[in-house]
């Protein structure tokens, strides 16, 4: 392993997607990599997929805000919020790859276009893409990029993979063209480990878990490169190995007792890490914290640390 | 009704009337499970149902011993209805976008010819092979199928994680807006008329698209559309039908959430986006909660042995530790319940089980709790 923190790895990529199966804290674990970043100096968009032009969500307000917009907005120091439009990502498409920009915004006008873009497979993904590239391609005054580093929250559906998956369909079906060309360069930027990498993020339970190596795998088949897998809200272990044996030992029923509940968790939160080892990348934990402890803190500290 | 009898409450009332019960929720908070156990209790008081889920969950479909995948849905086997008393019928189906789509092609094409040319189009296959996408469109598809074929009382539909789910009820919404004919019909070779307007459409349609596609693609696009078009005022009609059945008194939309601060966000989320859009939505279920306290014994109260060593007492003294978090949790959950009655009107909580469910026995536990009206509920294991 290396000697550098798993945090700094990341961050030295232009787009960290955070995903994973919904309700297992992505979002938490997005927001404190963004806050992490932006404390780190780096000027960080956090991002999330969106089919609205602004839209409150639990990242927003992960975030101290309200709602996010379908163009940047500043947050705090070195930080900014966006919303992934498929609309904003069609219009600059079509601005970009048609002659002149009349007829874009003329294509963007008619209803029979627009109701066809966001209706038809694949393509919200592809404008949602082509978003991305373009906040990348975005230059400070100095050529710099404008935001260093792009945290994408992905969608929380049992397809996180959409974002590769699709594309890889679309260049198959659509094999010359604008399009093609648009959607191999924004996959050749999902591929490339020197500006892109992925983060897992799952809770300590035997299902999440299985959820989550599926995932790290189909990441893997399309080719994106992964860096770690974030396991939330691990329960402490209070006891001792001895304190252990002896509690077993009594045989409490565990629907009868209080507190008993919370014992078979501990154990089933020890076997998931141990699975996850498997993947053969850093698997970092995120203690299970009381109700208002800043959780963004306790996942920039869960990955800073070494390996 | 006898205003005497004792009223049904939320949700008991629904599994005896609704023809259709729509799950919703943030990811992870137990949205199948909800289902499998909704359908079951429904099951509980004779109806036929079928629950229809689109997250393949393989260790509900080992629960309740149906494949995790499959052509069509299948029978929960009489052993284990029998061993819950159940007296109806109980059928489930991990759907399968691949397979509802290709039915919907089999029944509606003009004729085998034509749905084979369907089915072998490349842009077809090539969609055909993406689960995303299609999971919202065929689920509307395959509930319409269902309800229709009168096999059923109820059907109870898991939809996709959190926000996606509302992407599944604007999806019969969206498809009929596409599938308007003179929205295609701008896509379509021009076979002249439909007005000047619609050809200045059909003008901009092909310029632009014939750019950003690219030689030939467009053309494929046209060719793609042309083979179903002899299918989409069917598909249209499906799709009204859908969106008029779920926004119609037959229906009924349960919000799932959990404790979790987040999954009650987007509870609170989906239980405005549904009232705005008139779809009757029927309350919360608040699952996997530490609510349930009753019966349980704290371990300072458990009575030691004579014989107890220091090492099992330091062991009983942390269990405390852990107990007196559970109780923290019970009380906040508690609040929380009471909160989603304040503002939604119903709220049933489900516990927290030992683990997570594991078998049948675990699913049957789950169901009961979900029968049970919720004032005797609070009264007796609160």
């Amino acid at each position: 392993m290396t000697a550098s923190p798993l945090l700094d790895h990341l961050l030295a990529r232009r787009t960290v997607l955070v995903t994973g199966k919904g309700g297992v804290g992505k979002t938490t674990v997005a927001a404190g990599l963004a806050r992490a970043a932006a404390a780190k100096g780096k000027r960080t968009l956090c991002a999330e997929v969106s089919y609205e032009k602004s839209a409150t969500s639990p990242l927003a307000q992960a975030l101290g805000t309200s709602a996010f917009h379908e163009e940047p907005r500043v947050l705090g120091e070195n930080l900014e919020g966006v919303l992934l439009t498929p609309h904003a990502g069609h219009l600059q498409f079509l601005r970009d790859s048609l002659p002149v920009r009349m007829l874009a915004d003329a294509a963007m006008k008619s209803a029979a276009i627009r109701r066809f873009l966001l209706a038809a497979p694949t393509l919200p993904e592809m404008g949602i893409l082509y978003r991305l590239l373009d906040l990348l391609r975005r230059k400070a005054r100095d050529g710099s990029p404008l935001h260093e580093v792009i945290v994408l929250d992905l969608p929380a559906t049992g397809h996180a993979l959409g974002l590769a998956q699709i594309p890889s369909s679309i260049i198959e079906v659509i094999r010359s063209g604008p399009i093609h060309n648009a959607v191999r360069e924004g996959l050749e930027m999902l591929r490339d480990p020197a500006q892109t990498t992925c983060v897992v993020v799952t809770l300590p339970e035997t299902l999440p878990v299985s959820e989550a190596i599926e995932l790290a795998h189909g990441v893997r088949k399309y080719e994106v490169p992964l860096a770690a897998v974030v396991l939330n809200r691990v329960p402490h272990d209070p006891f001792t190995v001895e304190e252990r044996v002896a509690l077993d030992g009594m045989q409490l029923e565990p629907m009868r007792t209080l507190g008993a509940r919370r014992v078979p968790r501990i154990d089933r939160a020890k076997a998931a890490k141990l699975r996850l080892l498997d993947l053969q990348i850093p698997v970092r934990s995120v203690p299970e914290l009381g109700l208002e402890t800043d959780i963004a803190a306790a996942v920039a500290t869960a990955l800073e640390g070494g390996p | 009704m006898d205003s005497r009898a004792p009223a049904l409450t939320f949700p008991a009332s629904l599994l005896r009337d609704k023809r259709v019960i729509v799950c919703c929720g943030a990811g992870g908070v137990g949205k199948t499970t909800t289902a499998a156990a909704l359908g079951l209790a429904a099951a509980s008081k004779g109806r036929r149902v079928l629950v229809l889920t689109i997250d393949p969950a393989r260790r509900l479909a080992e629960a309740m011993g149906i494949p995790a995948s499959g052509p069509k849905p299948a029978a929960v086997p009489e052993d284990r209805l029998r061993q819950g008393k159940i007296s109806g019928k109980l059928d489930a189906w991990m759907l399968d976008p691949k397979v509802v789509f290709e039915g919907m092609v089999l029944r509606l094409a003009d004729s085998p010819e034509r749905a084979a040319a369907i089915l072998e189009n490349r842009i077809y296959r090539a969609l055909s092979d993406l689960v995303a996408g299609m999971q919202e469109y065929t689920a509307a598809e395959a509930l319409y199928s269902f309800v229709e074929s009168g096999n059923y009382d109820l059907v109870v539909l898991d939809t996709p994680p959190s926000r996606n789910a509302l992407e599944f009820l604007e999806a019969p919404r969206k498809l009929s807006l596409f599938l308007d004919e003179k929205i295609i019909g701008v896509f379509l070779p021009s076979k002249g008329g439909g007005g000047l307007f619609w050809g200045r459409a059909r003008q901009l349609v092909t310029n632009i698209f014939g750019r950003i596609f690219g030689e030939g693609f467009f053309e494929e696009i046209q060719g793609f559309l042309s083979a179903f078009s002899g299918m989409f005022t069917a598909m249209r009609g499906h799709s009204e039908s859908v969106r008029k059945l779920l926004l119609s008194d037959a229906s009924a939309f349960i919000v799932v959430t959990s404790p979790d601060p987040s999954a009650m966000v987007e509870g609170t989320f989906l239980e405005e986006k549904l009232r705005e859009m008139g779809l009757p939505f029927a309350g919360y279920v608040l699952n996997r909660s530490w609510a349930y306290t009753r019966g349980l014994v704290h371990p300072r109260e458990i009575p030691r042995p004579a014989n107890i060593t220091a090492i099992g007492e330091s062991a009983l003294v942390k269990l405390a530790g852990l107990a007196d978090e559970e109780l923290r949790l019970a009380e906040r959950d508690r609040e929380l319940l009471a909160k989603l009655r304040d503002k939604g009107g119903s709220a049933v909580a489900t516990p927290q089980l030992d683990a997570s469910i594991e078998d049948f026995g675990g699913l049957l536990y789950l169901a009961e709790s979900l029968a049970r009206p919720s004032a005797v509920e609070d009264a007796t294991v609160l």
